[in-house]
């Protein structure tokens, strides 16, 4: 209790020092100090912080306001997939905050509802660039990593259509081309981020691999990536596998299946990769965006799958391409109908608010005139309400 | 005069001071100051002095030649315009009433006036189709005109008794020849509603004559003119429209060959995501253990109905707000989730 009450007392004189809070902020903060006085006894933050660290109760009242994800944790739930300017941003910080928005709300209220005994439905995130939507992902990647739920997060699909050095024929399937190197990292970052899954999984079929080596049925899932890590050759037919047996037993079995894929409209689109004799290589020509095409349909159940389209890693396709049939092209179109579009807008007033005034905290803006009125609306105009070049144009100052 | 005398006493003398005055009659022009090109090369006061004497022995006080004030001057505001220009003709500085300027100004400077612009006079101008003149024009060609026909008194009536309008034009020139090679085009506009096409051979009829179709406004436009005579140029082209018709009507059997990718418009029965929407309905039946459920019922149900409409909107109007959030909500009803508040 006098803990608490000592933080009271320190908390005015930290704002008043230097910081311009409204005076509708400021009434916001002393509700907030009513509010702390009854429940949580941690040090108290500011308004656009939420003390709600678990995303399975965020709801509406804390839409535009950050939660913080321990570092710990980040580790485990985020071995890839996180944004690369974010994870500066939580060196530099040292604390992850991610914000509470209305599309990530929104999906939460969809995953509840869902019904695990009928097909998977897919969800599909679209914007224009730099609104949110791989951290709307994020997000929803740590609320079903704490629900528990096997997530199979691929973070970005464009990493397995471009710049790939090493392509090896299939020995599966002559047609296709295997890709060692991709899928032995993703192998590597799924099994950080799904441990304790992996152990409880069992096969269901015998897995030959190649001539020697192979997985009888009833061993757990863990060995089979084991395989792909060890014999890289194998990795791509690894990640096959594991795909195969998650989709089937995700029905029956104890756990729920997340499919999180960014940047979805990389599996239907062109490569950039050549063949030997430099013929150009059909995305359905590699077992990886094969297999990962095969796990988007929705002929399981037991889960579900959100994709996001991105235009910033996309091949071939106009800067301001934004919406899914542009992106996805005819074919993608085609093969994730039906599923529900969820479009993530620019920063809403309030939500700017909240990020401005992160900044201020955190001292990130520096420039003196960044703190006033004027400063916050020349930002808000600049950059037009849009996340990414807030945080861009907040860089420098 | 002092050539005059010159050439007439003929004495060598006469000649020295001849050639020395023709000579310096001819270099006068050339100091002649232009209002807005660059100062010649002679600027100072010797120069000018020596420019001056020059001038005046080279012309006699006889000849010094009045400048009349240009006819503009005398014009009336109400004249009658025609008069001044009946026919194209130059652009003459002194007919022309206007203040006009035209050219690249110098620097801080304006364009140059109109006296001796070459730019205005090298441009076309119209200033001898004003409209009294035109109003002329058309007074003199009444005598050779016919009554419009009452009963056609609206654009409609026209277009209802008169659906083919045929575009020709007619060339005269101040020439030796009264041919001229571009008299023959002939031009036919139809709007296809006034045909007669069903939903086939309408579709068959736009893919037939390709760009000659205005999407917005319904009208083919067909030009001709391969042949050496307007009436042959004329007939073919109601030959080519008379064809179209009759071929667009037909049905060949290599037509039942058509993909989707020759579709004009999207159709949703026979599609993929027709496809897509029964068979997931038919995993979400079956996993409710719901079965002997035809496919005929499913399509006739009102979600699917819904879905289809905000499909075929989505893809044949393109993806807007409103579009994308009709077929979310579709979607919703099809897959059957209920969010609760």
């Amino acid at each position: 209790m006098l803990r608490s009450l000592k933080g009271l007392l320190c908390r005015p004189l930290k704002l008043d020092r230097g910081f311009a809070l409204h005076t509708a902020a400021k009434d916001r903060v002393s509700s907030l100090l009513t509010q702390d006085v009854q429940t949580a006894p941690e040090r108290p933050r500011a308004v656009f912080y939420t003390n709600e660290n678990d995303p399975a109760n965020h709801a509406e009242q804390h839409e535009g306001r950050l939660y913080s994800i321990p570092l710990d944790e980040l580790k485990t739930v985020f071995p890839h997939g996180l944004p690369y300017r974010f994870q500066q941003q939580i060196k530099t910080f040292n604390e992850a905050c991610v914000m509470v928005r209305k599309p990530a709300l929104e999906l939460f209220t969809y995953l509840r509802n869902t019904n695990f005994a009928h097909p998977a439905v897919r969800y599909v995130i679209y914007g224009e660039r730099g609104t949110g939507k791989t951290m709307t992902l994020c997000h929803l990647v740590h609320y079903c990593a704490r629900q528990g739920w096997l997530v199979l997060h691929v973070p970005d699909a464009h990493l397995w259509v471009k710049n790939c050095r090493e392509l090896l024929q299939s020995s599966y399937n002559k047609e296709r081309l295997d890709q060692p190197l991709q899928a032995s990292s993703w192998l590597k970052n799924f099994k950080t981020s799904n441990e304790r899954f992996l152990k409880e999984i069992k096969t269901q079929k015998q897995y030959m691999w190649g001539r020697r080596d192979r997985t009888e049925a009833g061993r757990p899932l863990a060995e089979v990536v084991e395989q792909g890590l060890a014999r890289v050759r194998n990795a791509s037919d690894a990640v096959g596998v594991v795909l195969k047996e998650l989709k089937q037993q995700s029905r029956l079995g104890p756990f729920r299946l997340l499919v999180a894929v960014d940047g979805v409209n990389a599996l239907w689109g062109r490569t950039t990769l050549k063949k030997e004799d430099k013929s150009p290589v059909a995305p359905e020509e590699l077992t990886l965006v094969h297999n990962l095409r095969k796990m988007l349909m929705n002929d399981w159940s037991g889960g579900a799958a959100v994709t996001t389209l991105s235009q910033t890693g996309a091949l071939f396709k106009p800067s301001s391409a934004y919406l899914p049939q542009e992106l996805l092209g005819k074919e993608g179109f085609d093969a994730l109908d039906p599923f529900v579009p969820i479009p993530v807008p620019n920063y809403s007033p309030r939500e700017f608010e909240s990020c401005y005034q992160y900044y201020l905290q955190r001292k990130w803006l520096q420039h003196e005139k960044a703190h006033t009125e004027a400063g916050k609306e020349e930002l808000r105009f600049l950059s037009g309400s849009n996340p990414r070049q807030l945080d861009r144009l907040a860089g420098p100052l | 005069m002092a050539l005059v005398g010159g050439a007439v006493l003929g004495a060598a003398g006469h000649w020295a001071v001849l050639s020395r005055s023709c000579g310096k009659a001819v270099a006068a022009p050339l100091f002649g100051a232009a209002a807005y090109s660059s100062v010649p090369a002679v600027s100072n006061r010797d120069g000018q002095q020596r420019e001056a004497s020059t001038r005046r022995r080279g012309r006699t006080p006889q000849f010094v030649r009045q400048h009349l004030p240009p006819r503009t001057e005398k014009m009336a505001v109400d004249q009658d315009w025609t008069s001044v220009y009946p026919t194209a003709a130059v652009f003459k500085p002194a007919s022309v009433p206007l203040p006009v300027r035209m050219g690249y100004p110098v620097k801080r400077g304006v364009p140059p006036p109109k006296e001796g612009n070459l730019e205005l006079m090298k441009i076309p101008n119209f200033l001898h189709l004003t409209p009294p003149a035109i109003k002329k024009h058309c007074a003199a060609l009444k005598d050779f005109c016919t009554e419009w026909p009452s009963a056609l008194d609206s654009d409609e009536k026209c277009e209802q008794h008169f659906p083919i309008e045929i575009e020709t034009v007619d060339y005269v020139s101040s020439g030796t020849s009264i041919r001229n090679p571009k008299a023959r085009v002939v031009t036919l506009r139809v709007k296809l509603s006034n045909l007669n096409l069903d939903d086939h051979a309408k579709k068959k009829l736009i893919k037939l004559v390709g760009e000659r179709y205005c999407k917005d406004t319904d009208i083919l436009t067909i030009t001709t003119d391969r042949c050496p005579l307007r009436r042959q140029n004329y007939d073919y082209g109601i030959h080519l429209l008379t064809v179209l018709y009759h071929e667009s009507w037909k049905t060949e059997m290599w037509e039942g060959e058509k993909t989707e990718e020759d579709m004009e418009e999207y159709i949703w029965e026979n599609s993929r995501s027709q496809k897509n929407a029964l068979d997931t309905l038919l995993r979400i039946k079956a996993s409710e253990n719901v079965s002997d459920v035809t496919k005929e019922e499913l399509l006739a149900s009102e979600v699917v109905k819904d879905y289809r409409n905000s499909v075929i909107a989505l893809k044949n109007e393109g993806e807007t707000e409103k579009n994308m959030s009709l077929y979310k909500e579709s979607v919703k009803k099809l897959l059957n989730m209920q969010v609760l508040p």
